[in-house]
């Protein structure tokens, strides 16, 4: 097997990068690229610790292989806050809930978060169980990252009045 | 008692310090630690339960490239990883890579390389000549006479110690004559309960990087909730001098007890680092992770007599546990559960016999509670039995004989006991009986139909630390290290661990409590083992009540330093001077009480006293509480059993907390959720089972067959509904005591005993799994015709 050149758009930076075709997305965007916010946790896409968005759509990183992400805009967990380092409405109401104990669901709890609100501006509690489950937390029993999702809901609903 | 409002920053809700860091995957775990020229490191781990290396042949891998080491290149040296205990006390039977196999998983070779694809494909080319040595997975079958031995001899401290009948260890104790305590008694209660094998799962798989240095020393970043322990271990079996040996603090994705020891994992990347001269960093698999440990499972025969206006008179509990393939903490573990048994409820007259024995399976080791849910679930359960059948209401059965105020609780077995201070365990039953609706509740058989309800009730504690007046069988003490910066602001140093229920949060609250300075002028400082001074580790619900007291013990000092320099610039006696935080400047004011002419800002002050020449307002201490309080706990929990499935759905629930003053009250609750949930798993889903033709995990080492709660299973979340005690521990910083592990420990049985109410069975094993379920209502149905 050889190294091969693969084009990813990162957070809106371009990064030429060599790797092996076998090599899955979560390990070049952790390892290769350094970006380690998303997180290994199962390995078999059973938790969803490794999600990052693929032109938008939350996918699992350790179930892709990053060449068939080429020519794909890729959004990590360091790319949702505005470039001044403002947070992402659910990013904030992740800190001002408390939805977050060791952290390491977080970033995948917030992007598949993000992706619900998006397609759903007003989901119900259970529609937002519903979206998040394919995403694991063994700390907080999970009713504080609802919580948190709903805030940001109601704080959208809020600002759109 | 001190009133809550008086605080100023202890008891604030507050933004958690690594929050930002957090939300914005920035936080640095041990897996993410990455460094230039590093190696990946894989491991070759028996696929037998039970087997013993004839040969091993690396020739192959070597010809890769890569660094490979085998047990052959690890030093001659047997460790326990677990280092609380005193050392004549610590049962070691492990290496750092073993030429026997105790459980499937267990590490013979290791190799580091370029990548870890590469590090992998070397692993493969290692051949090996085993013995397969027949396997036992039975406590029971492995105590008979001619089962197959897991270990001949161990180690107990320096001494040899023959292990017979795979008996790891054993431990009795008793106080007063319990044969007399149940003559004297109306009526006898005895029962069986059982838990399972629960797996950890936090979320970040044991990980570690260390490098080498120039020095002949090594810099380690691992998971484990002690640092110092971490790097006396390694100091001990590598032989460098502990000044050469520096392990920072990294986040946790997660802990539970999976890392209260120095997991497995970080003596081989040692090893490898070691002989490769160059970084290497090894990463568990999830399937690695969870043959690498488990919660202790348990067997409990459970005996109580009582009087028949409901005094108990004589308990007896004799356990069995089945602890696999290593003694990590057996002996402490059988000390603690029956201390735990003994603090739940009064009796006059007791037993306590317990016996650890080594199986061909997964080692288990510390999981949130250390035998307290196991415990807790055999006595709450049973206590409801004993409450039925004597016609009495199960909370005033309770209120009747729990431990409380004045009396003696055993906070880490029976060498650790201390004085009962404070108590909210009525409080907490009759508040949350009244929130859950208690006195609604039918018998069940009033009920009909497909889906039936049920509430139940459990209570618990867990202690708060083991410190105790005298140095008894576990180590504990926390140091701390607290200065006053020259803009007012102040930096706070310690090894203790924040699992992410928000201990640091704490310890910066306390801090800036004592020092008088608002909260977001305290700093938590990066920490290692070369700058901090020796904290036991964060376990035992330790991390507030005693990491906490040596905190602010440290913050007094600074601060007598601090308004002993503010003394000589506004000319006043010290001791006359106070400090509050001053919200418009966000500064700590200096001031004298009674009049506005002497404030002076605690940045002014230590400025000046740098420009001066006077020094650092800086306080070290290191600390023993002597005392261990029970956090006590309560759950509510109403369940609905689908009669047609097996299927049970938590609805509703209360979880009430006696932490003394909640220091992170937020926080506190979140732990009081997250408690809940790992608690209902325990009851309902979790446990490790084994083929014991292969010796593997049935779950196959991954998420989808190890099955524990998703998002959609938790009751809404305006039916989890958490409240403190009001209650203040004299003995604790600020009134406070522990939370942590008493999240979890009252909660199996008060799902078992809401299953109990809601279809009239008594389920004495965990996990109440749909099929256990449905069987026994089958089997209810088919008596009832």
């Amino acid at each position: 097997m050889k190294k091969q050149t693969l084009n990813l758009n990162i957070n809106g930076e371009d990064f030429e990068l060599r790797i092996f075709p076998n090599e899955l997305l979560v390990n070049v965007v952790r390892e290769t690229v350094g970006l380690t916010g998303t997180k290994y946790a199962c390995g078999t896409g059973q938790c969803g610790a490794c999600t990052v968005l693929v032109d938008d759509e939350p996918v699992l990183g350790c179930m892709t292989l990053a060449v068939s992400a080429a020519g794909s805009k890729i959004t990590t967990i360091e790319g949702i806050a505005e470039p001044d380092g403002k947070l992402d409405p659910l990013q904030d109401a992740f800190l001002k809930t408390n939805a977050i104990q060791c952290g390491f669901c977080t970033p995948g709890m917030i992007l598949v978060g993000k992706d619900l609100l998006k397609k759903n501006t007003n989901p119900t509690e259970n529609e937002i169980r519903h979206h998040i489950k394919g995403n694991l937390c063994r700390c907080t029993g999970y009713n504080g990252i609802v919580r948190a999702i709903k805030k940001c809901r109601d704080d959208m609903a809020e600002r759109n009045l | 008692m001190m009133e809550k409002n008086k605080f100023n920053a202890v008891s604030k809700i507050t933004r958690r310090k690594d929050g930002m860091a957090k939300v914005t995957g920035k936080e640095t775990y041990s897996s993410d630690v990455r460094l230039p020229h590093m190696l990946y490191a894989r491991v070759l781990r028996s696929p037998y339960p039970h087997a013993r290396i004839k040969s091993i042949d690396t020739s192959e891998a070597e010809k890769m490239g890569v660094v490979c080491i085998t047990y052959k290149d690890t030093p001659d040296f047997k460790y326990n990883e677990r280092q609380v205990s005193i050392p004549e006390k610590t049962y070691r039977d492990r290496n750092v890579l073993s030429e026997k196999a105790h459980h499937v998983g267990e590490g013979f070779a290791a190799v580091a390389a370029k990548t870890e694809a590469l590090a992998e494909k070397a692993v493969r080319s290692i051949k090996v000549d085993y013995e397969v040595l027949p396997g036992v997975f039975d406590p029971y079958e492995a105590m008979k006479p001619g089962a197959p031995k897991v270990y001949d001899e161990i180690l107990l401290g320096e001494n040899v110690l023959p292990i017979e009948n795979n008996i790891a260890c054993k431990r009795q104790v008793s106080e007063g004559d319990v044969e007399k305590g149940f003559a004297e008694a109306d009526f006898i209660f005895e029962h069986e309960f059982k838990t399972g094998r629960v797996y950890h799962a936090q979320m970040e798989t044991k990980s570690v990087v260390c490098r080498p240095e120039p020095d002949g020393g090594i810099t380690v970043w691992p998971t484990t909730q002690s640092i110092h322990n971490t790097r006396q271990l390694l100091g001990a079996i590598f032989d460098i001098p502990l000044n050469k040996v520096n392990v920072h603090r990294v986040a946790i994705g997660g802990a539970f007890g999976s890392s209260i020891q120095m997991n497995t994992c970080i003596p081989i990347s040692v090893a490898l680092a070691l002989k490769a001269q160059k970084p290497v960093k090894l990463s568990l698999t999830r399937e690695e992770d969870m043959y690498d440990h488990c919660k202790y499972p348990s067997i409990i025969h459970l005996k109580y007599g009582l009087k028949k206006d409901g005094t108990i008179t004589a308990g007896e509990m004799k356990t069995v546990v089945d602890i696999g393939g290593h003694n990590i903490q057996a002996y402490p573990l059988l000390g603690c559960m029956s201390g735990w048994f003994v603090s739940l409820y009064r009796m006059p007259h007791l037993n306590f016999e317990g016996t650890a024995v080594y199986t061909n399976k997964a080692p288990g080791c510390a999981m949130q509670g250390y035998g307290n849910p196991q415990v807790s679930f055999a006595v709450e359960s049973m206590i409801d039995m004993i409450a039925e059948k004597m016609g009495m209401d199960a909370i005033q059965l309770r209120l009747k004989n729990y431990v409380g105020l004045g009396e003696t609780f055993w906070g880490q077995g029976p060498t650790v006991r201390s004085i009962i201070r404070s108590c909210g365990v009525e409080e907490m039953l009759l508040k949350g009986k009244d929130m859950i609706e208690w006195d609604e509740r039918i018998k069940p058989e009033m009920k009909t139909g497909r889906y039936r309800r049920g509430v139940g009730v459990a209570r618990g504690f867990h202690t708060s630390g083991t410190g105790a007046p005298t140095p008894g069988e576990v180590i504990d003490y926390s140091t701390a290290m607290v200065k006053v910066n020259e803009d007012g602001s102040v930096d706070v140093s310690t090894a203790l661990m924040c699992h992410g229920g928000g201990t640091l949060e704490a310890i910066a609250k306390i801090a800036a409590e004592e020092l008088g300075v608002p909260i977001d002028k305290v700093g938590i400082s990066p920490s290692d083992t070369r700058n901090t001074g020796y904290d036991v580790c964060t376990h035992a619900t330790r991390g507030i009540y005693c990491g906490g007291a040596s905190v602010q013990r440290a913050a007094k000092k600074a601060k007598e330093r601090l308004l002993e320099f503010a003394s000589r610039l506004i000319d006043v006696n010290p001791e006359a001077l106070k400090i509050y935080p001053e919200e418009g400047t966000g500064q700590g004011i200096i001031y004298l009480p009674g009049t506005l002419q002497k404030n002076i800002s605690v940045g002014e002050v230590a400025k000046m006293a740098q420009l001066k020449g006077w020094g650092t307002a800086i306080g070290v201490i290191s600390h023993r509480q002597v005392n261990c309080p029970p956090c006590f706990v309560t759950n509510f929990i109403e369940v609905e059993v689908d009669t047609w499935t097996g299927e049970i759905k938590t609805t509703r629930a209360v979880a009430a907390v006696d932490c003394g003053t909640p220091v992170n009250p937020d926080l506190a609750a979140g732990q009081l959720e997250g408690g809940l949930c790992r608690g209902i798993g325990l009851a309902l889903l979790e446990d490790t089972e084994y083929d014991t033709e292969s010796g593997e995990l049935t779950c196959g080492g991954t998420f989808v067959d190890y099955k524990f709660y998703t998002p959609v299973d938790m009751p809404p979340v305006e039916h989890v509904r958490t409240f403190f005690a009001t209650t203040y521990e004299p003995t604790g910083p600020f009134g406070a005591k522990g939370v942590g592990e008493a999240a979890n420990n009252a909660t199996a049985a008060a799902v078992a005993n809401a299953i109990y109410n809601a279809v009239g069975i008594r389920f004495a094993e965990a996990p109440m799994t749909p099929e256990v379920v449905l069987a026994a209502l089958q089997k209810q149905a088919g008596v009832e015709k």
